[in-house]
């Protein structure tokens, strides 16, 4: 729970700073507008976090976020280029195509034995190249769709805007589960098990094979859920919807606490890891610094945002190594602790030190 | 064998025959053993033992044979089954999660008691944390069983798969070299918890290389070689030479360690006074000669590999002086190290003395690799020329140098960590556990080897947890207990007894008095 912790902190820290910066952060709309991303972030994050613990990798979420978007525009568009078929209908094709996804990607790599980075790299190309296809390269309107109440809308008013943007209520829901699920069922035992040590996992007599499946599944359902925030928020599909998503996903996993080599991150964890990322980024949006010019005229200084991706990937490499520090100086501490063990009496002047 | 085993036994493997691609693994091999028993399983590394064990432990199918358990055939069609039927495998690398607690790891798999546990099943941590209590209680690991298994030592970690076995009420207790990494301390509880199996008539099948505990614990022997059944052995009947003719097929020359030659005269080698090594309470000093195998006895945990890994700088000292050939050596990295000749050929030779998936070539060229140059190219003749000698030299069995070194035998893979560093000209040589999971005819090679290296003048450190080995190679004994020098023995009435009491951390006095 130490990153977690440490995580949360610089949460605080950052938003306390944004709102100093500027009021407006925790506005109405623009923490609305955040509580969104978060949560649209954070849905995918926790799903490629079952994969991580159980020491995978997925790659191709992007590109399944994507891929829903499309085939909800494609089926239930009323606009050029749809079939105006029911939104339900989209739905249902848009998410079980996201489930066999994630089956198909499981059982190569579970079955076959395969890498999780190489088959999830070909899914994430293959993906959206179907995408592609089924836009022919350019743009499928959702517009007049019902779906786009669903990240405009939310529950409870307040001011004529929703106070609890339907995207956080769906991600609520999956904090619920996932914690269920990963916290206090056999299956989130057998995940960290497998992330821990896959060979005791397997000569336990654990079904290893299904439960790396299913964690891929997890991953490719909850994509194939953000998905259909991310179509009713942005409303034109295109191939480029999701690109790169999964990379802040891993990101966002990594921040709370996962570690690649499998067996250790929280559900807790993941959503600080969104949460951040988020707030990062809007962040650069809102920074800014009051201050008056050489002749006295007030001026506001902003962030330029060319340098989202500089902030980003900066916070990230110093979040890691910030842990690994901690992590170096407490093996330091417990290696002279065990040393003053040993001697029980240290005689003055034989224990020498530099 | 005769055909018609009593049914009233617990276990009866009967005519197992498995093939592997390219190998008979097991030829028509029958074992049986009795509840309440405990039988010792012995063989030379690739005599069967583990495939026959593992065939019991569900990992792989036989091609022939039948197996009954308390009477009945059984198929043990996998690992759960195996499990299911009450047949528990522990493995010589122990197989737990280190980032579960200590109730996580020994009911896993088994979360729903009597039967497999669903997926979404909620966890009962709490009735799980009182049942392992009860368990660890049995194996007397007295810790919470929330206590992350990561931070146990070895001989915990062995009481766990223990108490894991016991979890899933097991009829049958397999444990493949279980004293391997255990200190005397954990061993003698490891048997008397074995003892209390057998009371309790639970059947042990035991697989140890170690002749002392086998005949000390083990109510029966069965010996394999190449894949056959060669015999049984009463407790009565067996002894040291008995076994081992047994298991080599012949008698193996009473010269086992080859004889001692008067290296007394050399010059010191290498120094070390006062070497502080990363979490000992205090300095150590000794000294090596020229010529000389300087054994390091002591207890898992006296700091033996610690002390080797801050001579070859792999954990820089905190402070002291080393010189070697009369010249200050003071290692930060093995680079430093290898630069002035100190080489240590370490415990755990697949981890970190080869690169398993590389040839014997590629290996042996490995520390040396930026000399093998011509005009900035690789000079594989050369690399080839270099291993083509050592595999000569040391008599390595391998059908060439371009095979990968992993599908070697641990000898001869020992052979190739030896041969990557004469290669480069030794002036210290540093053996960590050299003959570990090592079969007998190897061991016997790889002493004449080191012997002839000590003639050339080669200062050897040789760290061993086998009291013979000790013995019979050592020209002195360096003797650590808790990561301090207790002692050390000159060659002239150098005995095991002497060897063990100070390695207890009792004083010489103590026992004579």
């Amino acid at each position: 729970m130490r990153r977690e912790l440490g995580m949360s902190v610089a949460l605080a820290l950052m938003c306390i700073a944004l709102w100093v910066s500027n009021p407006d952060f925790l506005g109405q709309s623009n923490a609305l507008n955040t509580a969104r991303q978060i949560s649209m972030l954070g849905i995918y994050a926790i799903g490629i976090g079952f994969v991580i613990i159980a020491g995978g990798i997925d790659l191709s979420i992007g590109s399944v976020i994507g891929l829903t978007g499309v085939l909800i525009a494609k089926i239930s568009s009323t606009q050029p280029g749809g079939m105006g078929s029911p939104l339900w209908m989209g739905i249902v094709v848009a998410l079980s195509a996201a489930l066999l996804i994630g089956l198909g990607q499981g059982l190569l790599i579970t079955r076959l034995k395969l890498q999780p980075f190489i088959v999830t790299l070909g899914g994430m190309l293959l993906i959206r190249g179907v995408s592609q296809t089924v836009v022919q390269g350019g743009t499928l309107s959702l517009g007049g769709s019902p779906l786009l109440g669903l990240a405009n809308g939310g529950l409870l008013s307040l001011n004529g805007d929703p106070l609890v943007p339907y995207p956080l209520v769906i991600f609520l829901v999956v904090i619920g589960t996932a914690t269920y699920f990963l916290h206090f069922t056999v299956f989130g035992r057998y995940v960290y098990a497998i992330g821990g040590n896959r060979d005791a996992a397997e000569y336990s007599g654990i079904n290893v094979k299904k439960v790396e499946t299913l964690t891929y599944v997890i991953s490719a359902g909850l994509a194939g859920v953000a998905g259909v925030c991310y179509a009713a928020y942005i409303g034109q599909m295109s191939q480029q919807v999701g690109i790169a998503y999964e990379l802040y996903a891993i990101a966002a996993a990594v921040l709370g606490g996962c570690s690649l080599r499998g067996g250790e991150g929280t559900v807790l964890g993941i959503i600080i890891g969104s949460a951040i990322m988020r707030v990062i980024d809007n962040g650069i949006n809102m920074f800014q610094l009051h201050y008056r010019d050489e002749i006295g005229i007030p001026r506001i200084w902003r962030l330029n945002s060319n340098w989202t991706f500089v902030i980003i990937g900066s916070v990230i490499l110093v979040a890691v190594v910030l842990d690994q520090v901690v992590h170096i100086v407490q093996a330091a501490r417990r290696t002279r602790h065990a040393a003053s063990a040993a001697t029980a009496v240290p005689p003055p002047g034989l224990v020498s030190r530099p | 064998m005769s055909s018609s085993f009593p049914t009233s036994k617990l276990l009866v493997m009967r005519g197992i025959t498995k093939r592997f691609p390219g190998v008979v693994a097991l030829e028509n091999v029958s074992l049986s053993l009795d509840a309440g028993e405990v039988l010792a399983l012995m063989g030379e590394n690739g005599a069967g033992k583990s495939t026959l064990m593992k065939i019991l432990g569900g990992a792989h199918l036989p091609d022939e044979g039948e197996i009954f358990l308390g009477g009945t055939p059984v198929l043990l069609s996998g690992v759960r089954e195996a499990k299911r039927l009450g047949i528990a495998l522990i493995h010589q690398e122990l197989m737990l999660a280190p980032n579960l607690d200590i109730a996580a790891n020994i009911f896993l798999g088994n979360e729903r008691p009597g039967g497999a546990p669903s997926l979404a099943m909620p966890l009962r941590r709490a009735e799980m944390n009182a049942k392992a209590a009860a368990l660890m209680a049995r194996v007397g690991l007295a810790l919470a069983p929330t206590t992350p298994v990561s931070t146990l030592t070895a001989g915990q970690m062995q009481m766990v798969e223990i108490a894991k076995a016991l979890s899933h009420s097991a009829r049958v207790i397999i444990m493949d070299e279980p004293t391997s990494s255990l200190t005397a301390g954990e061993s003698e509880q490891l048997f008397k918890i074995i003892r209390q199996l057998r009371t309790d008539g639970i059947g042990v099948i035991y697989i140890s290389h170690r002749m002392g505990e086998v005949l000390d614990l083990a109510d029966r022997i069965t010996v394999l070689r190449d894949g056959r059944y060669v015999g049984d052995l009463g407790r009565a009947e067996a002894n040291h030479e008995k076994i081992v003719a047994m298991m080599v097929g012949r008698e193996l020359s009473k010269q086992y360690f080859p004889a001692k030659r008067d290296r007394a005269a050399g010059e010191p080698v290498m120094v070390v006074s006062d070497l502080v090594v990363p979490g000992a309470p205090e300095g150590v000093s000794f000294h090596a000669q020229r010529g000389e195998i300087l054994g390091f006895a002591g207890l898992v945990g006296a700091g033996r590999t610690e002390l080797m890994e801050t001579i070859f700088g792999v954990t820089p000292a905190l402070s002291g002086t080393m010189t070697v050939e009369g010249k200050p050596f003071f290692p930060m990295s093995p680079r430093d190290a290898i630069a002035r000749g100190v080489f240590l050929a370490p415990e755990d030779r697949k981890r970190h003395g080869l690169v398993l998936p590389m040839s014997v070539a590629q290996n042996t060229s490995l520390p040396n690799v930026a000399n093998y140059n011509r005009w900035g190219r690789l000079d594989r003749a050369m690399e080839r020329r270099v291993a083509e000698a050592e595999v000569a030299r040391l008599k390595t069995k391998t059908p060439s140098i371009h095979q990968k070194v992993v599908n070697l035998s641990g000898g001869n893979q020992q052979k190739v960590v030896l041969g990557k560093w004469l290669a480069m000209n030794p002036r210290v040589l540093i053996l960590d556990e050299p003959t570990r999971g090592i079969d007998v005819g190897a061991k016997a090679e790889i002493y004449r080897h080191m012997a002839a290296l000590a003639d050339e003048g080669i200062a050897i450190l040789m760290v061993s947890s086998d009291m013979e080995e000790i013995v019979g190679m050592s020209d002195r004994v360096v003797v650590l207990h808790e990561r301090r020098i207790k002692g050390v023995l000159a060659r002239e009435g150098l005995t095991q007894e002497r060897i063990a009491t100070l390695m207890t951390g009792r004083t010489e006095g103590d026992v004579a008095a």
